[in-house]
C-alpha cells in the first residue's frame, strides 16, 4: 500500500456502549467527519477495540485503499497499542493512525451531551488535518540484560528472587537490613491456618543463600539508579558491618565474647522489648548468619580502645575488619522489581489511647514478639512487671480507617487481631475482648477462621474504642495497673468500659518512611497514600508507569502473606516475559538532530531528563540517543536554532492539529 | 479536627431538610458507625441517642423520635466526638446543634436555670442577671487604670472583651483584675466596653437559642463598630470562639485572640517580672474551646511553666483527650436537671481526676471552670488541698507585688 500518494483517510467513532454514546451523537461526529477534506469513508461502531471493530479497519485499508486512520473513542493509554495493531494488519505502517480521546476527554467529563458532541467534531476535525502529515516510522529494538535487581528482602522479595533464580536468572537481593526476612520473620504464627511463620519462611531465607543465581546483599541499599528498561545501572551502598562476609561462619562466639556480658542497647528486632550487645545478629534464624557491629555502640570503633575479645577469638577466621568502609557498587540489570515493604502506624499519633504512656499498653507487632518462643519473653505474654493478664483489649484500626490519619483499611489487621486473640487466649487463657468497627475476613478460609476463634469464647465487641485511661494507678513495688478501655458497644447500644490488664493496639499499615525516595529514584509513582502505584489497579498490578520496574508485596499496599506472594510471582513473571523476550522496541516517539542547523551550543545537553543527549565533539553538534529518550520533548521546545525535531510531534503535525481545533465549524 | 471558617460558613443556616446540600453536611452519609462519638461522650452513657444513633435514626426517617427524648440535652458542646470521629463529620458544629434545637424546643418544661439563664441574657445582656450598670464595677477595685471606652473612645489596639461571668462573678472578678494587670505588665494599650458590653453568645448558639444568639451578635456588632482597634482579645474561650467561628456569619472580620495566646505572644516582656518562685504542685485543664476546638494546647503549658517554682503535672484526660467541665453548651444552667436524673456532674470527675496527680492547684483559662471546679472541690472535700486558680492569677501571684 502506497501511503504517500493522494491522502484516503478512513474514520471510525466508537459507541464504547454507552459510555460515549450516551453523552456524544455519534451519528453526527461520523456525518461530520465524513464531510471533511481527505476522509473517504467514516463509520461509527459498538466497540471498535472489539475483535470485528479492528477488523473493519483492516478490511477498509485492504478494500477502500485508506492510508489514514483516525479513531475517535478513549484514551491512547489504553487502546493505541490496539489500533496500531489493526492499521499494521490492514497493511499500513502503524504509526499512520491517530486517536481523539473523546471519552474520557468528552463523554465522561462533560454533562452537555450538544456541546460534548460540538466538543467532539472539534477533536476531530484537528485529528484529521494532523493525521494527513503523519509519515511511515519504524520502532526500533534495544537488548534486556538479562539479569534483575530484586530491592527488599521481606517474603515478597525473598520470593521473586527464587522464582527468577529458579528460572535461571541471575538476580541481586539488596535487603537494607542485617538479615532478609522482613516483617515476616518478627511474627509468631500466621493466619488463618497458624503455620508457624519461622517454619515456613526459614526454608525460603536459606534457599536465597544457597542458590547459585542469587547474590545477596544485606545491610545495603540501592542509592541511585540510571538508564531505562532492559538497562539499568544501580548503585548499591553495602555498609560497613566490621565482619567479612566471605570469612565468617556464622560461630557467633564473637558474640558471647563481647565484653558486654549482657545486652545493653535497645534491641531492633524485638522492637526495644529487649536488649542486645554492640555486636549482635538480628535474630536466630538471620540469613546471612553473619553479626552485625553496631558502631554507635562498639568500644572499639567509638574509642579504639577495647580489649577486642571478640577479634581474639576469630583469630582462626580472621572475619574482623574495623577499618570497613561504605562500599558503593554499580551493576547492570534489565528489570527491577520492588519489594520494599511497609511501615506499621506509629500508635503515639493517637494520643487518647496512650500508647507509650502506660506500660501495659503494646502494639500488635511487640505482641508478636511476646507470643513468639524466640521473643524477648521467650513466647510467654507477661506485662511488665512479670504477671500473665488475665484479661486483654484488643484495638482493631489503630491509625487506619481514619481521616485524622491513614484513610485505607489495613486489611490485615482484623485478621491478626483474631489471631493474636487465639494466641494470647491459648498461652494464657486470659479474658479477650476484640473491640472492631467492622469484622474484615474476605480471602480463602478467613471467615471460618473467624468463625473458629468466635467459638473459643473471644469477646468480640462491635465498636471503636473512644478511650483508654487507667482503673488505679501503678502500685510503687511495680505493680502494673489496669487500665479501662472505653467504647461503645454499638450493638447492644452502651457504653462498655472494660478494665483490663493489657492492650495491644492493631496498627495499620502504611509505607515505608522512605517511601518517597525510593519512588523518586527509580521514577515511579504513588497513590494518594503513599504506596507505590501500579500501572493499572485490575490488569497491570504489579507494573508501574516505568517499563521494567515492577511492584510486589506491601509496598504497593497493605497485603496479606499468601497476597504478597502471590504478587512476588507475578511480578517475576513479568520481569521473566521482559528478559526472556531479549529485546525491548521502543516508540519512535523520539527527539533527532537536524546536524546541519544545530550551532553545538550544548544548551539541550543538561536539561534533558534522561541524559540521552551527549555531545559529538568531532562534528560540534548534539546528538540524542534514541534508546534513552522518552520523547518528553524539552529538547524541542528549548533548542535556541529549532534544529532539534521529534517524530511525531513534527511541527507540521502539532500544527495543523492545533488550525484544526481554531477553525470552529 | 481544627474548625475551619469555611465549615462553618457551610454550617451557617443549614437546616436538618438541606443538611446534605453542602459537602460537610453529606459527610454525615459517611458515617461508619463506629461508635467513638457516643464512646467518647462525658455524657454518652446516658443518652438514648448518642451520636452514632442519631445518624442512624437520621438516615432511617426517624428524627423525630431523637428530638422527642431528652438525649442532647445532655451535650456540653464538648468537641470531644467531632475531634475523634474518624470520618470528620462535623458532629458539635452541624449536626448536633440542629438537632438540640428541636429537642429543646419539644421539651415539656424547659429546665428553670435554663430558662432563667437565657431570661437574662435577653433581658440585661448577661445569664447571672445582674444589672447592666453593673458591669464595670470591678474595674473601681482594679489596681491599675482601665480605660472605658465610652468614656475614652481613641483607638486602642487591643480591645478587651471581658464577658459577663468575668464581670460579675466574684471570683470571677478576681481573675478580670489580675488580667488587667498582666496587660498592664504586658504594656499593652488596651481598653473594655464596659457597660456597653453584652455576652458575646457562646460557643454553641447560647444554648440553642439562635434567635437569642443573633440578637446579641447584632448588639455586639453595632457595639464594635463606634470604635477603632486593632484586636479584640477575649478572656471567656466559649466567647472567643463565638467571635472566631460565628461573628464571622454576620460580616464580623476583626482580629480576635484569646487572653492566653495574647499574653503568651509577649511572655518575654513579663518574664523579667514573674520573680516570686510558686512551689506548687500545677495541673492545668484544657477548657474545649480554647483546647480542642482552637488547638491552643501549648501556649497555656508555656504561660505556667514560665512561672519559676511550678511544677506541672498532667491529668490523665489532657489536651485532645480533655474532659469537659460540664459547663459547655448550656451545662452551666442544667447540673439541677442532670443531677435530678441522677448523672454525676463532670466538674465533680474532673477535679476527682486533678486531685489523684497529687497538684495543690488546678490552673484554668475559662472562667466557667473557676465556680464549677471550687464547688468540685468543696463536695469533694478537698478544700484547702487544691486550689483553682487562672493562669492570669498565677502570673500575678508571682509577681510577687500584689
Amino acid at each position: 500500500m502506497n501511503s504517500n500518494g493522494a491522502i484516503r483517510i478512513g474514520f471510525y467513532i466508537c459507541h464504547c456502549g454507552t459510555n460515549i454514546a450516551g453523552v456524544i451523537d455519534v451519528d453526527a461526529v461520523a456525518a461530520y467527519a465524513a464531510s471533511l477534506p481527505g476522509v473517504v469513508l467514516s463509520r461509527d461502531y459498538k466497540y471498535m477495540c472489539s475483535d470485528p471493530g479492528q477488523d473493519l479497519i483492516a478490511q477498509d485499508i485492504r478494500e477502500q485503499g485508506l492510508n489514514r486512520i483516525v479513531v475517535a473513542s478513549c484514551s491512547p493509554l489504553l487502546h493505541e497499542r490496539t489500533f496500531r495493531g489493526a492499521v499494521e494488519r490492514g497493511g499500513l505502517n502503524p504509526f499512520l493512525v491517530h486517536m481523539v480521546n473523546i471519552r474520557e476527554h468528552g463523554s465522561w467529563v462533560h454533562e452537555d451531551g450538544g456541546l460534548a458532541t460540538t466538543k467532539a467534531m472539534d477533536l476531530v476535525r484537528a485529528a484529521v488535518r494532523r493525521v494527513v502529515h503523519h509519515i511511515p516510522l519504524e520502532r526500533s529494538r534495544v537488548p534486556v540484560h538479562p539479569d534483575v535487581l530484586v530491592v527488599g528482602g521481606g517474603i515478597a522479595g525473598i520470593h521473586a528472587a527464587l522464582t527468577l533464580a529458579a528460572a535461571g536468572k541471575k538476580v541481586t537481593l539488596v535487603e537494607r537490613e542485617p538479615s532478609i526476612g522482613g516483617h515476616m520473620a518478627q511474627f509468631d504464627k500466621t493466619f488463618p491456618t497458624l503455620d508457624c511463620a519461622a517454619c515456613i519462611l526459614t526454608p525460603k531465607m536459606t534457599a536465597v543463600k544457597a542458590h547459585p543465581n542469587i547474590t545477596l546483599w544485606t545491610y545495603s541499599e540501592v542509592t541511585a539508579v540510571k538508564g531505562s528498561v532492559g538497562n539499568f545501572t544501580v548503585t548499591v551502598k553495602r555498609k560497613p558491618r566490621y565482619i567479612r562476609e566471605d570469612l565468617c561462619v556464622g560461630c557467633l562466639e564473637c558474640i558471647d565474647a563481647c565484653i558486654y556480658k549482657d545486652g545493653k542497647f535497645a534491641d531492633e528486632f524485638n522492637l526495644g522489648l529487649s536488649k542486645r550487645k554492640p555486636i549482635y545478629v538480628p535474630f536466630p534464624q538471620a540469613v546471612p548468619a553473619v553479626p552485625v557491629v553496631d558502631p554507635e555502640h562498639c568500644v572499639h570503633l567509638k574509642t579504639g580502645k577495647c580489649k577486642d575479645l571478640c577479634v581474639q577469638i576469630c583469630a582462626e577466621r580472621n572475619a574482623f575488619d574495623f577499618d570497613q568502609q561504605p562500599e558503593f557498587i554499580d551493576i547492570t540489570v534489565g528489570a527491577v522489581i520492588l519489594a520494599t515493604g511497609f511501615t506499621t502506624f506509629d500508635a503515639k499519633r493517637i494520643p487518647y489511647y496512650g500508647y507509650g504512656v502506660y506500660p501495659n499498653v503494646y502494639t500488635a507487632l511487640e505482641a508478636e514478639r511476646l507470643v513468639n518462643a524466640s521473643g524477648p519473653t521467650g513466647g510467654e505474654i507477661v506485662l511488665p512487671d512479670g504477671r500473665a493478664p488475665a484479661s486483654v483489649a484488643i484495638v482493631h484500626c489503630v491509625g487506619s480507617r481514619d481521616a485524622d490519619y491513614n484513610r485505607w483499611c489495613s486489611r490485615v489487621c482484623c485478621m491478626y487481631s483474631l489471631k493474636l486473640a487465639h494466641l494470647i487466649q491459648e498461652h494464657t487463657k486470659a479474658e479477650i475482648y476484640n473491640f472492631y468497627i467492622d469484622m474484615r475476613s474476605a480471602g480463602k478460609s478467613m471467615e471460618e477462621f473467624y468463625n473458629r476463634v468466635s467459638e473459643e469464647g473471644v469477646h468480640l465487641i462491635r465498636g471503636r474504642v473512644a478511650d483508654i485511661y487507667p482503673e488505679t494507678a501503678n502500685g510503687k513495688d511495680g505493680h502494673i495497673g489496669r487500665v479501662i478501655v472505653q467504647a461503645e458497644d454499638t450493638l447492644i447500644g452502651r457504653i462498655r468500659k472494660i478494665p483490663v490488664d493489657m492492650v495491644i493496639l492493631s496498627v495499620g499499615l502504611q509505607p515505608q518512611d522512605d517511601a518517597e525516595d525510593v519512588r523518586r529514584m527509580f521514577n515511579i509513582s504513588c497513590s494518594a497514600g503513599g504506596f507505590f502505584l501500579e500501572r493499572h489497579p485490575k490488569l497491570a498490578p504489579v507494573n508501574t508507569f516505568t517499563d521494567g520496574i515492577y511492584l510486589a508485596g506491601a509496598c504497593q499496599g497493605p497485603k496479606d502473606i499468601p497476597d504478597a506472594v502471590a504478587q512476588a510471582g507475578a511480578a517475576a513473571a513479568e520481569a521473566l516475559a521482559l528478559i526472556d523476550a531479549g529485546f525491548v522496541e521502543l516508540e519512535p516517539n523520539t527527539a533527532y538532530v537536524m546536524e546541519e542547523e544545530c550551532s553545538g551550543c550544548k544548551s539541550c545537553i543538561p536539561l534533558c531528563p534522561y541524559s540521552a543527549i551527549s555531545f559529538a565533539e568531532d562534528v560540534l553538534k548534539a546528538t540524542i540517543n534514541a534508546v534513552l529518550c522518552k520523547g518528553c520533548g524539552t529538547c524541542v521546545a528549548s533548542c535556541p536554532s529549532a534544529s532539534i525535531r521529534q517524530h511525531l510531534f513534527e511541527d507540521a503535525q502539532i500544527f495543523s492539529e492545533i488550525e484544526g481545533l481554531l477553525t470552529h465549524a | 479536627m481544627l474548625a475551619t471558617e469555611e465549615a462553618v460558613e457551610q454550617m451557617w443556616g443549614v437546616t436538618l431538610d438541606r443538611l446534605y446540600d453542602s459537602e460537610e453536611g453529606r459527610r454525615i452519609l459517611s458515617c461508619i458507625q463506629c461508635g467513638t462519638c457516643a464512646g467518647t461522650c462525658p455524657h454518652g452513657e446516658h443518652m438514648q441517642y448518642p451520636p452514632r444513633r442519631i445518624i442512624t435514626m437520621l438516615k432511617a426517617g426517624l428524627i423525630e423520635e431523637v428530638f422527642a427524648s431528652d438525649s442532647l440535652v445532655m451535650c456540653v458542646n464538648c468537641y470531644a466526638c467531632q475531634s475523634k470521629c474518624p470520618r470528620n463529620i462535623r458532629l458539635t458544629e452541624i449536626l448536633l446543634p440542629l438537632v438540640k434545637e428541636q429537642t429543646i424546643v419539644r421539651l415539656p418544661q424547659m429546665p428553670p436555670e435554663l430558662q432563667k439563664a437565657v431570661e437574662n441574657s435577653y433581658r440585661y445582656g448577661n445569664s447571672q442577671g445582674e444589672s447592666a450598670r453593673k458591669r464595670a464595677l470591678w474595674t473601681k477595685t482594679a489596681t491599675v487604670p482601665i480605660r472605658i471606652l465610652a468614656d475614652d473612645p481613641r483607638p486602642v489596639d487591643a480591645l478587651w472583651f471581658v464577658e459577663s461571668d468575668l464581670a460579675f462573678h466574684p471570683r470571677g472578678q478576681d481573675v478580670a483584675r489580675a488580667t488587667a494587670r498582666v496587660f498592664d505588665a504586658l504594656g499593652a494599650d488596651f481598653a473594655i466596653l464596659g457597660n456597653e458590653e453584652r455576652t458575646a453568645g457562646d460557643c454553641g448558639r447560647l444554648s440553642w437559642e439562635p434567635g437569642l444568639s443573633e440578637a446579641l451578635i447584632d448588639y455586639t456588632m453595632s457595639i464594635l463598630k463606634k470604635y477603632e482597634f486593632r484586636r479584640i482579645v477575649v478572656s471567656d474561650p466559649h466567647a472567643f470562639d463565638a467571635f472566631k467561628y460565628r461573628y464571622p456569619m454576620f460580616g464580623f472580620d476583626e482580629t480576635v485572640e484569646s487572653t492566653v495566646s495574647y499574653v503568651h505572644r509577649d511572655l518575654e516582656k513579663i518574664r523579667p517580672r514573674l520573680k516570686k518562685r510558686l512551689e506548687y504542685t500545677v495541673t492545668y485543664h484544657d477548657s474545649c474551646c480554647l483546647g480542642r476546638h482552637n488547638k491552643l494546647f501549648e501556649e497555656p503549658r508555656e504561660l505556667l511553666l514560665a512561672i519559676p517554682g511550678i511544677r506541672l503535672v498532667e491529668m490523665v484526660h489532657t489536651r485532645e483527650n480533655g474532659l469537659c467541665c460540664g459547663g459547655g453548651g448550656g451545662g452551666m444552667w442544667l447540673d439541677t436537671y442532670y443531677k435530678a436524673r441522677g448523672i454525676e456532674r463532670l466538674s465533680d470527675r474532673r477535679v476527682r481526676e486533678a486531685l489523684d496527680t497529687g497538684a495543690d492547684v488546678l490552673a484554668i483559662a475559662c472562667p466557667y471552670e473557676i465556680s464549677r471546679f471550687e464547688d468540685a472541690v468543696k463536695v469533694a472535700g478537698a478544700e484547702g488541698r487544691l486550689r483553682v486558680r487562672d493562669i492570669m492569677e498565677l502570673l500575678v501571684e508571682s509577681f510577687g507585688d500584689a
